[in-house]
């Protein structure tokens, strides 16, 4: 997708000085919005902006936000995941139930384990297979959410001991002041971040997401790279099962469902498209931020959760326009 | 789902060779199995009712919480010609024309655990369940109690348009503001009967007010999540948390004296309740239109007198 972003010479641009704070606002229109959205709900409300509050807020919007990091690097290589909401639930109802049966360290293995073996079933239908990843991948989201019926029986799980184990220490704890589902989230983005920008792997999931045929003739083994992409998401999702499974110390099993729509609405709005080959780990934490500021400013409002819906919906579509409006310099189309 | 396919397709198989003139065949359509403990063991509590019962055969179903989906399973089970049909419905108001299609078919309908609207009431056989309303007052009493008559509370209500998130809101807020004038209602918010979302809307409330004395959660599935926030926060000390539908969780933190109470309501009594109002019906007995099962107070004082609860 790189080469169709260069500007063609014969296109009529015509208004230039609209087209260079255009070409501002989709470049970092984002962090615009973003802005204008704080200063805003700072108006209304006098403890948004206290440092109590954004840490809540942060900490609130990590376990969406480490999902995202993963499903990031599945955009970029060109496909989708929608999977991870139900692999949340799966892996979340999987840790809390056997902390109890086999302790803490052997759960948390054993959920790492067929979290990421879930994510090689995604990846080598789609890597080695070839088929669609929006099929497979939603596909795959029903078959998790009857496998975690038939797992829980329908009961909720629920950790007895809540204060006398260190498994709190993922959803509850702190390290130096800061609370350690925000650090998971910092250190999962800073790493995926390195590692997709500074690394031949991360240059290789680029080209098979922006262009496939020229990656193969190349010689990247692009059905390798596609099924690494499904691993490093069930990763993501294993961690924010852990930091899920926590907080709660108890899972419902309908826990996490819809979250694969929030991950993706926080992806779209840091800006990384969902055609693959673009994007970067440091716009979907700002989106996912933005999201969760969202959610929280409204609250503190006193909306009901569910305006938050509206809003998005406003936002990611004035994110999406203007995007487009900058790649074909015009705000509307130019021919109908 | 499987599951009940199989049942569903067992049934069926013995009422054909077992349709013996005192064997009644009752129909369920509930409303979402799964969705929560208290759903599932009322599926068990049920078909255990039914079995001990002898003389019923019964075709279980289950809407997964889409209205559509139930009208549908209305409409099956009136061509099955069942003896009687039992809905715990998605919706009290969207299945009243299917629950007019089988009283026009002749089936009376027994409606369970969460009541339909009024304009429906005149189809129904019977309705069996917990008293949401009274639920809310008993939770607001409790609540006057804990504060005596003083302080600033926040709601957890349940899940937006559900009638039982309605009847025990409501109940809550008139009773509150009529016997404890002194308790302020700072907001109410939805959780949506999900304790991780519980959680987050507590977290939010915790730093909109400085002050929050109490706590009422329209279940305790939501109760414990807004607990877990307040101990994230430090404050749980201060706060009073009362529920309702006493959850294993719930009822574990009353014993610890980190919540202060909720309302037991038992799934097993609310199925055994829905079948034995549908015998009744079919008996010909003069059955009361609405038939609420017991559903007392739960504290720290008479948690002995009940039993842990098995969700």
């Amino acid at each position: 997708m790189a080469s169709a972003e260069q500007p063609k010479p014969g296109l009529p641009t015509g208004k230039l000085n609209k087209a260079g704070l255009m070409s501002f606002l989709s470049a970092q229109g984002i962090l615009v919005f973003f802005l204008l959205g704080m200063i805003v709900f700072s108006f209304f409300s006098e403890q948004f902006l206290s440092q109590s509050n954004i840490m809540t807020v942060v900490r609130q919007a990590s376990i969406i936000g480490i999902i995202a990091v993963g499903v990031t690097v599945v955009i970029i290589g060109g496909n989708l995941d929608l999977s991870v909401g139900s692999m949340l639930s799966f892996s979340t109802v999987l840790v809390v139930d056997l902390h109890d049966k086999i302790g803490p360290t052997n759960a948390i293995l054993l959920m790492f384990a067929l979290t990421l073996m879930i994510g090689a079933v995604n990846g080598f239908l789609i890597g080695f297979l070839r088929l669609n990843s929006l099929i497979v991948t939603l596909a795959m989201l029903s078959a998790i959410q009857g496998l975690v019926l038939i797992y829980s029986g329908g009961q909720n799980v629920d950790i007895a001991n809540q204060e006398g184990t260190w498994f709190a220490f993922f959803g509850r704890g702190y390290l130096g002041g800061i609370a350690v589902p925000i650090l998971i989230f910092g250190l999962l983005a800073i790493l995926v971040q390195i590692v997709m920008s500074r690394t031949g792997y991360g240059r290789r999931i680029f080209a098979v997401g922006g262009n496939p045929m020229a990656a193969v003739y190349s010689g990247i083994r692009k059905n390798w790279c596609v099924f690494s992409t499904y691993l490093i998401s069930a990763f993501c999702v294993a961690c924010a099962a852990l930091v899920l499974g926590s907080r709660v110390m108890g899972s419902q099993n309908n826990v996490g469902q819809g979250y694969e729509l929030l991950v993706l609405a926080g992806i779209i709005l840091g800006g990384t498209s969902l055609l693959g080959g673009a994007g970067s780990i440091w716009k979907t934490v700002i989106g996912v931020l933005i999201l969760g500021f969202i959610q929280n400013g409204l609250l503190l409002m006193g909306y009901p959760y569910y305006t938050q819906w509206i809003v998005t919906w406003v936002i990611i579509i004035l994110a999406v326009w203007l995007d487009l409006a900058n790649k074909r310099k015009r705000l509307l189309t130019t021919h109908s | 789902m499987l599951k009940k396919t199989i049942i569903t397709a067992s049934m069926l198989a013995v009422s054909v060779t077992a349709a013996q003139a005192d064997t009644y065949r009752i129909g369920i359509t509930q409303n979402n199995v799964g969705v929560d403990s208290y759903q599932t063991t009322y599926e068990s509590a049920f078909e255990d009712a039914a079995e001990e019962a002898g003389n019923v055969d019964i075709v279980v179903l289950d809407a997964g919480g889409d209205v559509a989906r139930q009208i549908g399973q209305m409409q099956d089970l009136i061509q099955q010609q069942v003896d009687a049909i039992i809905i715990w419905p998605t919706n009290g108001q969207a299945v009243i024309p299917a629950i007019r299609q089988a009283h026009q078919a002749g089936i009376p309908v027994v409606v369970t655990n969460s009541k339909i609207a009024e304009a429906g009431l005149d189809f129904i056989a019977a309705f069996s369940g917990p008293d949401n309303v009274q639920q809310g007052i008993s939770s607001a009493e409790m609540m006057c109690d804990a504060l005596d008559g003083e302080g600033q509370i926040v709601q957890i209500s349940g899940q937006p348009g559900y009638t039982t998130a309605i009847e025990r809101a409501t109940g809550f807020e008139e009773r509150l503001a009529e016997a404890c004038p002194g308790v302020e209602l700072l907001e109410t918010q939805p959780g949506n009967w999900n304790r991780e979302r519980a959680q987050r809307v507590m977290e939010d409330f915790l730093t909109k007010y400085d002050r929050i004395d109490g706590v009422y959660a329209g279940d305790d599935n939501m109760g414990v999540g807004a607990l877990n926030a307040a101990k994230g926060a430090d404050r749980a000390d201060e706060i009073i948390f009362i529920g309702a539908t006493n959850f294993a969780v719930g009822y574990d933190a009353i014993e610890r004296g980190e919540y202060y109470g909720s309302i037991y309501q038992s799934p097993v009594d609310d199925a055994e309740a829905a079948l034995q109002t549908a015998l009744d019906v079919l008996a010909g007995e003069d059955v009361p239109k609405m038939n609420f099962f017991e559903t007392p107070k739960i504290t720290a004082e008479n948690l002995g007198e009940f039993d842990r609860p098995v969700f």
